[in-house]
């Protein structure tokens, strides 16, 4: 179906070529991965598929390209797009128009179909994609998973014999991205379609694929192969991988299911006495792999409304009554009165780290905000105390955004009230509210205009009153000194997320807010993301954190917060929350969970699991 | 919403009286009339709220116009008061004529500015691309990233405004404007090309069928040489005034080439209609409403050339003119708005709020 022969491709005046002498094979109806670290030419790699590369960016391009028969260099991206169908990383700028079926309509359109024959085309793929309900939509109304189901209908209306998607679910929650990647499961089992994926968090799509293709950059050659032998070989490893090469397992297991028996064998080697007792491998502590990403593994099938549930409400009494609004039944929430708030303050104590007995920083009571009339948030309540690590988990769209927002005074409470460092959001001003809170929001394009990424910083050191220059350390310790004289916006995607985290932090603020601090980021870079947080709750800075990555969250927080349409869900330990979330368990927890979860807390980390070793 | 043609046509006949018309009673009028139509059909648009703000905006600039103007401009016979001449460029006569130009001339930039927001807020913008046929290829395709520029920024500009002040951004001058331009320059260009990708990507612009190497080739030398003559007309008619008629007939040759050239290139390229959208009857009014303004305008400036024309300086007078013919003619303009709130009357919601919200609109026009 797909056949590269040294292919060699250069971006206009760039120095070196980002895909060198390449030669890939792909059969009719394979499933692949590719993967790699950003920079590293997955994307150029895709869009060489369609023509896009090189006939919209130009360039120098050698070697020969052959896509279901047809020469995508020849035919132009024009050309290409009935037998190749495109589906890019950001669902939001890839439409056309505005409702669901004009989009849909669009490609066929454009290739002159008949009506009669769109209309047929039309409803077939309504239905294989199951968005009928969402036919006469506007697309702005739609959740961020609906948006990518409908992009890729958008292509598959040209009946395509090749889908190729740019990571589709970077920008997703862990369930809409499983919603999708079963989606493309299925398309390529049932049409026997030849399904194309990029994509950083290699957990989500391992499980589905064929064959992973991993481009090392650099002009290195590529490694191709069955997912466990590749990833046997990659740097950075989805967590079961890491924790197979780490003990050795072999062959090396993909899903939780795979793993299964293993950790069996692990554990009734540690508590038995005469068993054998697990080899970790020679690679095992020393070497740090690299992990990343949300861990959703289709089997695992578990009752969805355990999430409305608190934690410590199977059984055991819960250490931890948090100031939660229970889901559903009340119409109005429970209000805590300031009394039974300090009871709740209090609390805090009996489960939170060492680290965690400072004074309380951020205060949410009963805050209620609506967008245009649309709740967001309906009663949310909680407590930080300094020096703790908060990850705020949910679905797109549940409020996480918002909240942040409302701590750095962005938004005032509509109802409820907010103190933040003993003021109140709604009388301090935002100046003030700034000289204690950063705030790094989602999109670092927001943030960046200047010349150099040293002048980034210095602006907001100026803009606080502060000495221009004082930033230097803060370059090295994120690993961007080398880029401090260039122009941010010529920066990878990850390095401008840390350019726009060093903008914020220059600032020396005492608590951090991180808006989905890993979105487009590869596992490198959020290694060193984690490291550069763990330093700052080091030096007794407070960290909160939104996020769908769930071992980011895992690896960077100690309590967890679950908000679920606009209402606290779940709060608690890092460990309790994320362990019995069916959606938000990393793989390890999923792994070592489950059995005897009343005994001891379950790990959450590789670390976690090497360290229990003896 | 309603057929993007329609809608198309009612522009036009509300922007050309807006653009050939300086007498502010008359200006008055179409913004009435656009301003009872935005009404009528912004209800519940999600656009509405962004072209507001944008409206707010142009309100306060038009404010800012008078007084600026006036304090430049010391002709005129009606004298306000007067400012010691020895205060640099203020200094001099506050004349009632400067006011009223300053007035006049922001008045029409407003005015334009409600007819633009009636249209998007009145139909799908991206509509319009699908109207544009299809050998314009890669003019549909900078139309309809110009199209979703707007929008975009609009919202992009709230996110930057947001991240630049809690980097303790304020404004200081018109160096401080940088941290909010470039990004957000940067950011609808971004998105720009993702979408002119994803278009591409999709086959837009049809597919070229059919056509010979050769024939194409032929096509594209006659459309140079009509582009030429056109070049050759302008100059004709602009600099040989003698021969006015030579010029012009140059220029209408060469349009007319270049229209069959196009409607040849058209015959190869294939593209289909999902679904036409049904012409209502609402769509006749909308688009004869604006096709019997525009037309009576030009006509009514063919008959006198003095019958629009408002300059307040002497020897003209500040106070206007007015035709009540021509105001009739203009109110003709509100007709859509008229009828769409006729309908929603007719429906059981109550339809006092949009009466209501009308009048509010209305009373932003003077």
């Amino acid at each position: 179906m797909i056949a590269l022969e040294r292919l060699t491709y250069s971006y206009p005046g760039a120095p070196r070529p980002v895909l060198r002498d390449l030669s890939l094979r792909i059969a009719e109806g394979e499933m692949v991965l590719v993967v790699g670290a950003s920079g590293a030419g997955k994307s150029t790699l895709l869009r060489c598929l369609n023509g896009l590369v090189p006939h919209f960016y130009g360039g120098a391009i050698a070697g020969s390209l052959r896509v279901a028969g047809r020469d995508p260099i020849a035919a132009q991206p024009r050309g290409m797009s009935a037998v190749v169908g495109f589906v890019f990383q950001d669902p939001e700028t890839q439409f056309v128009v505005d409702t669901v079926e004009s989009e849909l309509v669009f490609a066929m359109e454009n290739h002159n179909l008949p009506p009669a024959a769109m209309r047929e085309r039309l409803e077939r793929v309504l239905d294989r994609l199951a968005i009928r309900h969402l036919r006469q939509r506007r697309i702005s109304t739609l959740s961020g998973g609906e948006k990518q189901r409908v992009a890729i209908a958008s292509v598959l209306t040209l009946e395509p014999r090749v889908l190729v998607l740019d990571e589709p679910t970077s920008q997703l929650d862990p369930e809409a991205a499983d919603d999708v990647l079963s989606t493309l499961q299925r398309l390529n089992r049932e049409l026997a379609l030849t399904v194309i994926v990029s994509e950083h968090r290699i957990e989500r799509v391992a499980p589905y694929v064929h064959r992973v293709v991993y481009l090392p950059g650099e002009g290195q050659p590529l490694l191709d192969g069955a997912p466990r032998d590749v990833l046997a070989q990659v740097p950075f490893a989805p967590p079961l991988v890491a924790l197979g090469r780490a003990l050795g397992w072999e062959p090396l297991p993909l899903t939780v299911e795979e793993a299964a028996p293993y950790a069996r064998a692990l554990r009734e080697a540690l508590s038995g006495s005469g068993g054998p007792s697990p080899q970790p491998s020679p690679q095992s502590t020393g070497d740090r792999v690299q992990r990343e990403g949300a861990a959703v593994v289709p089997s695992e099938a578990r009752d969805l409304d355990a999430l409305s549930e608190a934690p410590g409400e199977s059984g055991r009494p819960s250490p931890h009554p948090s100031p939660r609004v229970q889901g559903g039944g009340a119409e109005r929430p429970v209000v805590p009165s300031v009394g039974r708030r300090h009871g709740v303050a209090q609390d805090l104590d009996a489960h939170a780290d060492e680290s965690a007995d400072g004074p309380v920083e951020i205060l949410v009571d009963d805050l209620w905000h609506a967008y245009n009339g649309r709740p967001a948030l309906r009663g949310v309540s909680l407590a930080v105390r300094r020096g703790e690590a908060v990850a705020i988990m949910g679905r797109n769209g549940s409020g996480k955004t918002t909240l942040l927002k409302h701590l750095v005074g962005l938004l005032t409470p509509a109802r409820g009230s907010v103190r933040v460092a003993g003021m109140d959001t709604r009388r301090a001003t935002v100046e003030d509210l700034i000289r204690v809170v950063g705030y790094v929001p989602q999109n670092p394009n927001a943030l960046l205009f200047a010349d150099t990424v040293r002048e980034e910083l210095a602006f907001t050191r100026r803009s606080h009153g502060l000495d221009a220059s004082g930033a230097d350390g803060l370059l090295d310790t994120l690993g961007i000194a080398a880029h401090a004289e260039d122009y941010p916006r010529d920066l990878s995607v990850g390095e401008r997320q840390r350019v726009a985290l060093a903008a914020i932090l220059a600032a020396e603020p005492e608590i951090i807010l991180l808006d989905e601090p890993t979105r487009g980021i590869d596992a490198l870079q959020k290694g060193a993301l984690l490291r550069y947080l763990a330093e700052e709750r080091a030096r007794g800075r407070t960290l909160l954190l939104s996020t769908h990555d769930v071992e980011l969250a895992a690896e960077a927080a100690d309590r967890v917060i679950i908000l679920e349409e606009g209402r606290v869900a779940a709060d608690g330990p890092a460990r309790e929350v994320l362990g019995r979330s069916p959606v938000f368990a990393p793989q390890i927890a999923r792994l070592f969970g489950e059995p005897d979860a009343q005994a001891s807390p379950a790990p959450m980390t590789v670390d976690d699991v090497l360290r229990s070793l003896p | 919403m309603g057929h993007t043609l329609a809608w198309l046509l009612w522009t036009l006949g509300a922007a050309v009286p807006a653009l050939l018309i300086r007498n502010p009673l008359y200006l008055a009028i179409i913004g009435l009339a656009a301003a009872v139509v935005y009404a009528a059909a912004g209800q519940g648009s999600d656009q509405a709220q962004s072209w507001r703000a944008l409206l707010k905006i142009g309100a306060l600039m038009w404010f800012v116009a008078i007084p600026l103007n006036a304090l430049m401009v010391h002709q005129g016979r009606y004298v306000l008061f007067r400012l010691p001449l020895d205060w640099p460029l203020v200094g001099g006569a506050i004349t009632l004529e400067a006011m009223a130009y300053g007035f006049v001339a922001g008045l029409a930039i407003w005015v334009l500015l409600l007819i633009f927001a009636t249209f998007n807020v009145c139909v799908d913008a991206s509509e319009l691309l699908r109207l544009a046929p299809p050998f314009l290829y890669q003019a549909g395709v900078v139309t309809s990233i110009a199209l979703t520029f707007m929008p975009q920024m609009l919202s992009s500009a709230r996110e930057i405004r947001e991240a630049q002040r809690i980097r303790g951004h304020r404004f200081r001058g018109w160096r401080s404007l940088l941290p909010l331009f470039v990004p957000l320059v940067t950011t609808g260009l971004e998105h720009a090309i993702q979408l002119a990708e994803s278009m591409e990507a999709r086959g837009f612009g049809g597919e070229l069928t059919g056509m010979s190497p050769r024939q194409g080739n032929r096509l594209r030398l006659a459309m140079i040489v009509a582009l030429a003559m056109a070049l050759a007309g302008l100059f004709l008619q602009t600099y040989y005034r003698q021969r006015p008629e030579l010029g012009l007939a140059m220029l209408a040759t060469a349009g007319l080439a270049l229209i069959a050239c196009f409607a040849a290139l058209g015959r190869h390229v294939r593209r289909s209609r999902f679904r036409r959208t049904d012409r209502s009857a609402a769509d006749l009014v909308v688009a004869g409403s604006g096709l019997i303004v525009a037309l009576g305008v030009v006509a009514v400036r063919a008959m006198d050339r003095m019958a629009l024309i408002y300059y307040p300086y002497p020897p003209y007078s500040p106070f206007p003119a007015f035709d009540p013919l021509v105001g009739a003619l203009l109110m003709l303009l509100a007709v859509p708005g008229v009828v769409w709130m006729l309908r929603e009357a007719g429906r059981p919601v109550s339809p006092s709020a949009s009466a209501d919200s009308a009048a509010d609109a209305a009373e932003h026009a003077p």
